[in-house]
């Protein structure tokens, strides 16, 4: 090959690269594959045929979740990018290809556009137009992103050397043998500063030169291709995509370091690869870029594949080594190292498959080039495989230093507004978890090293609350120990022992001296194993141990897995994610066996407000039904309710209070006082009183119920069945003292000397301010305290036009209860619909009652005339990229607009007034939250702390919880006993698993027409029939019939 | 294992590996990976794609490796089955990225569905039904990482695998095994 013919070859290859004909091309890499770009290819085929249309196969893209890709070219404009294309649209796009009108139309969908193209050894322009598309690399996925390795992928068909060679490939090795000594050649990657990307990024020149210096019969080069991070998968991609890159850079890196022979290591599992690779490497040698004398010169380089056969530790140099000479891989000590004694006892030098990649790139335009990208310590690019839950999933390839939180909620786009995402885990088996909050961290070796995490090859995994770390902990030991070669004692014995701890703490078995054991065999497995792959293994555990240990504390003490991952600690995913931990499938199970009172009284015991929760919970049981994954989730909440008023319709439920008086706890003689009797505090009451507890709850109020009476309107919850259910309590003998505000009407400090224990639950209902001119006119209201005035009877007449600023349920609250006042009610949101707060049902319910509500709107200030509200003006807002609550954040446009009004309800969230318990040495955080530690709920002494206190505004269910719990640890305090489990009773429910479950759909119970709902309170939702409730209960999977299905508190 | 693979793992340590022109080297073992690639040839040409006793002593004969060694290569990676597999595989991705989107319970579906509810990962690589229909695998990862959690059967990959697609590509498997 010389000079001559490589222009040739590089003219046929533009013929199809940037053709004169309309052009199709599909990414054909495995992932495109799995997700049918076979099928679409073998489509576009089928319809071009006979027509002027090039079909193409490409490599991938990188976007892999939008996978099959598709590129349309049409000569003069420029590429567009559609993405999740369908088989069934093939005819389409080749009508689009050949005609202007059909192409137009469909340009209307595409994902982007490629105006032109740096392939980083040449450029192309492809074309000018459609300005409202925009250009590739503006898309958020694409934004910030570098395409230096995948300079190719994607846009050249990997199988074709000639398009290779089109974008400038095999230049930079015309340019070294053209004329470049082996020396230049070390010096310009050492001047480049290209670091190895396998691991942990040692200089590549200082190991080029090491191996340059040894003079022996033969040196080998290798390229690790074993991609053994489960997780990752930039170097299958980078080999299926542009397999002569590879080739092109190890040829460079043979010449400058004298070897004559070159091996890649390709791991079993990516048969695509090695097809495309065993190609490339037969058409490079067909051309003379490989084998004797290439391109004229006097160097000569074979090379040969071998496939792995999926060991692990043979990423490790040595252990590679022994693995391609035919041996088990196990590494050996270092020194020798391979650079001194490799391959067949020859010097040896292996690198990634990435960093292989770089060098064309390094030599063909220079070491400075590649040092204005990234970082100084890091330059260059590096190729991340951003998976796990995030919603834009693929290969990003991006400049050392981006901050790892643009990566996460930039090109991924977080996890979506309804989960939040804990922790990103990079450098797989020998990585570590980094936590949400250090997300500011910039990427590059020494940064994630300084967290406890390696950069690795670049796997990047992103977990969210689903995800437990303890699980991801004992995941990771599970992969090593079973990987380890067996070689060194620290690492097999040492992880064997790791994970032994870890699967009893899994199982709640755990005790608290574990975690000490842990970091100390982690460390001790740090320091002393023999190789890589050992002294990394502790990584995870250090990691996890280190951001997430309240997790692993939960798991031992309260033997809890939030996550609901660790299955031996919870019944089923509804039970665990309900905060009080209903036995859900039980009372289903119970209910279809017709033993409604079972059925009942297995709820109340869990949930002492079955009918009221049933009502206007947030439902937690639903957003993990596994159900779903069916059609929906099942109603467990309605089904509760139904059972509930069932009950209390045939005054059956007298008999179960009875039960439950009866079989109170005789008297401890302890008391025990509650400040505060909302959800929280009345779930503590319960259950401490019946401990045999003497318990009084003062509430500032005339009634119980706190929010639930005061804060939720009637069309929610009638206050009839709350006072039905309220009964129970005094019952149960719990004192009230009401109209009593702690710290003004009696002394906080008096409270806390007279009773044994004293439970804080005080809420949180101070509403917040805006923060804009004009919110102490006339006519503003903050939203809760206005409810809480109209359940009072105390609220003044609403003017006509009602504006309600806020987009959670305190907002359509009171939207909805301004509408039965005859109002006409504008609801004003900054965000979205999808992101609002604000539980679907009631929105949905606003909307159908005709309320307006107005999106992507930023209150400014509130206008008045003659002392009083006359209109408020907003900014108009606009979706700017993911911020960490996984909402587009909203940004500002330059419009303004006022919404006239007689009064502004404010509901722009709540905080907790716990100024009073500051000056009583109560801990309590800058947002006025009180600190009470995160297990038991203790604040300090012999005082405790629950519910939206110490939460900041959460649902009812969740004070509950917090209620329950602190119940629990209060009264192993005062009684230094643990009998909290005798409060529940086993009902010997049905455990057969339903042979077929029900096909039917959620049933929906019947509604009160929104025409019939203004201006008066009537509930809406009339709940179940008994067959509706029936049908709804046999839906249920009965995901708790397992060996290992239990729950800590029964 | 049958004269047919034998021959063709011998033949295969006596061909340049991949049809490139190799590092000139003249013993067969001396190939990079010789070894490694004529066990995996053996095992894809068993019909039951796994080395048998006798298959490790011809490979060891054939190449005048010690049987040790061989036997030491065929159990260090993951790759080699030494038990019969069934006719059916099904492969569930235990990788990182598949096991945060739930992987775990695609594995326990599988071996319920196909009658072995008490298979447990961590004490077996693999289980094959007694029928020898089905065989259920784990593998540490595809590189399909992103279309998470992945499954393969009999070789063709399937994304984005939920428990329900799961029972149904298993229920038409078992039609099809029974016909
Ligand atoms: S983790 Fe399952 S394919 Fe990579």
């Amino acid at each position: 090959m010389n000079a001559r013919e490589m222009a040739a070859m590089a003219a046929r290859g533009i013929v199809t690269v940037k053709p004169d004909v309309p052009m199709i091309s599909v990414g054909l890499g495995t992932c495109g594959i799995g997700n049918g770009a076979d099928v679409l290819f073998d489509a576009l085929v089928d319809a071009a045929s006979g027509g002027k249309v090039l079909v193409k196969k490409a490599g991938c893209f990188g976007f892999c979740a939008e996978e099959p890709l598709l590129m349309l070219y049409r000569p003069g404009n420029p590429i567009l990018l559609f993405g999740d294309v369908k088989a069934s649209k093939a005819g389409k796009f080749v009508d689009a290809a050949c005609d202007e009108k059909v192409y137009n139309k469909l340009a209307k969908t595409a994902r982007a556009k490629i105006s032109n193209w740096d392939f980083r050894t040449s450029a192309f322009d492809f074309g000018q137009g459609f300005p409202e598309i925009p250009e590739w690399n503006e898309m958020p996925f694409f934004k910030g992103q570098e395409k230096l390795v995948l300079r190719d992928c994607g846009l050249i068909d990997p199988e074709n050397l000639e398009e290779y060679v089109a974008v400038g490939g095999y230049g930079a090795l015309a340019k070294v043998l053209g004329g470049m000594s082996p020396e230049e050649g070390i010096a310009e990657v050492t001047n480049a500063r290209l670091r190895g990307r396998g691991g942990a990024g040692f200089p590549t020149g200082i190991k080029w030169k090491m191996m340059r210096q040894n003079v022996a019969p033969a040196k080998y080069v290798i390229c690790n291709a074993d991609e053994g991070d489960p997780g990752a998968y930039m170097n299958r991609n980078e080999i299926e995509s542009d397999p002569h890159m590879l080739i092109e850079g190890m040829v460079l890196g043979a010449y400058a370091m004298g070897a004559a022979t070159g091996i890649v290591y390709v791991r079993a599992e990516y048969p695509l690869a090695v097809e495309r690779l065993r190609k490339a490497i037969a058409d490079a040698y067909a051309a003379g870029f490989l084998g004797e004398r290439i391109m004229g010169s006097n160097f000569s380089f074979s090379l040969e594949i071998v496939s792995g056969a999926g060991a692990f530790v043979c990423g490790e140099e040595t252990a590679l080594i022994a693995s391609v000479e035919g041996k088990a891989g196990r590494p050996l000590p270092r020194p020798p190292f391979p650079a001194q004694k490799g391959y067949l006892g020859m010097p040896t030098n292996i690198n990634n498959v990435e960093t292989w990649c770089n060098v064309p790139v390094i030599i063909a335009r220079g070491a400075s080039y590649f040092t204005d990208i990234g970082t100084e310590k890091s330059p260059g690019t590096k190729v991340f495989s951003l998976v796990g839950k995030v919603k834009n999933t693929g290969l990003v390839e991006l400049p050392l230093g981006t901050p790892l939180a643009d990566i996460v909620y930039g090109m991924g786009e977080g996890a979506g507004a309804h989960k939040h995402i804990k922790a990103v885990q990079t450098g797989g088996p020998s990585g570590g978890c980094i936590p949400a909050s250090k997300f500011d961290v910039h990427v590059d070796y020494e940064s994630l090293a300084s967290l406890g995490a390696i950069m690795g090859s670049g796997g990047m995994v992103v977990m969210d609350q689903d995800n437990c770390m303890v699980d991801v902990a004992k995941y990771f030991v599970s992969f090593t120990s079973a990987e380890s070669c067996g070689k060194c004692a620290p690492c097999r014995e040492g992880l064997s022992q790791m994970l032994r701890i870890l699967t009893a703490i899994s199982r709640g078995e755990g005790g608290a001296e574990d975690l000490v054991e842990l970091d100390r065999l982690a460390r001790v497995i740090k320091d002393s194993s023999l190789c890589g792959l050992g002294q990394t293994s502790a990584n995870p555990v250090l990691t996890t141990l280190e951001y997430f240990r309240d997790e692993y504390e939960s798991h031992i003490l309260e033997k809890r897995c939030d996550a609901g991952t660790c299955e031996s600690l919870f019944e089923a995913l509804c039970e665990n994610s309900c905060p009080l931990h209903m036995n859900i499938p039980g009372y289903l199970a119970l209910l279809e066996d017709g033993r409604i009172e079972d059925a009942f009284e297995l709820t109340l015991r869990d949930n002492p407000l079955p009918g009221s929760m049933g009502r206007i919970c947030h439902f937690h049981c639903q957003m993990r039904c596994r159900r779903e994954t069916l059609d929906e989730p099942v109603a467990q909440g309605e089904i509760h309710r139904y059972l509930a008023d069932t009950m209390y319709k045939m005054g059956r439920e007298k008999d179960v209070w009875a039960r439950l008086v009866k079989e109170k706890k005789p008297a401890t003689g302890r008391t025990v006082a509650i400040i505060g009797a909302g959800p929280a505090g009345l779930a503590a009451s319960f259950y401490l009183s019946r401990l045999g507890h003497d318990v009084t709850v003062f509430d500032s109020k005339a009634k119980a119920g706190g929010i639930l009476r005061y804060g939720i309107p009637g069309y929610r919850l009638p206050k009839d069945i709350l006072d039905k259910e309220i009964e129970l309590w005094k019952k149960l003998g719990v004192k009230f003292v009401f109209n009593t505000t702690v710290g003004k009407d009696v002394k906080f400090d008096a409270i806390r000397s007279q009773y044994d224990a004293l439970i804080v639950a005080v809420g949180a209902q101070a509403d917040k301010r805006l923060g804009v001119p004009g919110e102490d006119l006339p006519g503003v209201h903050p939203g809760y305290e206005w409810l809480e005035a109209f359940s009072l009877g105390k609220a003044k007449k609403p003017g006509r036009r009602a504006l309600v600023i806020g987009g959670g349920n305190v907002a359509i609250d009171a939207a909805r209860t301004l509408f039965r006042q005859d109002c006409e009610v504008t609801v004003a949101y900054r965000r979205s619909k999808a992101d609002m707060p604000a539980n679907a049902i009631e929105l949905a319910g606003a909307e159908d009652e005709g309320i307006r509500i107005e999106f992507m709107l930023q209150p400014l200030e509130i206008l008045g005339e003659g002392g009083k509200v006359k209109a408020v003006r907003f900014r108009v807002m606009r979706a700017g990229g993911i911020d960490p609550s996984g909402r587009p954040k909203p940004v500002e446009t330059d419009r303004i607009v006022d919404i006239p009004c007689d009064d502004v309800y404010i509901s722009v969230g709540e905080r907790v007034e716990s100024a009073f318990l500051a000056s009583e040495g109560i801990p309590a955080l800058k947002d006025g939250r009180i600190a009470a530690d995160a297990l038991s709920g203790r604040a300090v002494g012999n005082v405790w702390a629950i519910g939206d206190a110490v939460t900041g505004p959460a649902t009812a269910a969740e004070a509950m919880g917090l209620g329950k719990r602190t119940a629990k640890a209060v009264d192993e305090e005062l009684m230094q006993r643990d009998v909290f489990g005798t409060l529940f009773r086993d009902f010997g429910h049905s455990m057969d698993l339903p042979p077929e479950p029900l096909k039917t759909q959620m049933c929906r119970s019947k509604q009160v027409p929104p025409e019939e709902r203004r201006g008066n309170f009537q509930e809406i939702s009339m709940g179940y029939s008994g067959e509706q409730a029936l049908v709804e209960a046999a839906r249920c999977l009965r995901c708790d019939i397992r060996a290992n299905a239990r729950s800590p508190w029964r | 294992m049958d004269i047919q693979s034998v021959t063709s793992a011998s033949a295969m340590l006596d061909r340049k590996p991949g049809g490139v022109k190799g590092a000139g080297s003249s013993a067969a073992l001396a190939k990079p990976g010789a070894l490694l690639m004529a066990l995996e040839e053996a095992q894809r040409a068993c019909e039951f794609s796994y080395l048998s006793e006798e298959t490790l002593r011809a490979i060891a004969a054939s190449t005048g490796e010690p049987l040790s060694r061989v036997y030491s290569v065929a159990t260090f990676y993951s790759f080699f089955n030494l038990t019969p597999q069934g006719k059916n595989t099904i492969v569930v991705c235990r990788g990182t990225a598949c096991h945060t989107r739930g992987s775990l319970a695609l594995l326990r579906e599988a071996a319920a569905r196909l009658g072995m509810p008490e298979f447990r990962e961590d004490e077996e690589p693999s289980f094959t039904t007694d029928d020898k229909l089905f065989t259920v695998r784990t593998v540490a990862c595809f590189g399909q990482c992103a279309l998470a959690p992945v499954v393969s059967i009999n070789g063709t990959i399937f994304s984005r695998i939920t428990t329900s697609k799961l029972c149904t590509l298993l229920d038409g498997l078992k039609k099809g095994a029974r016909r």
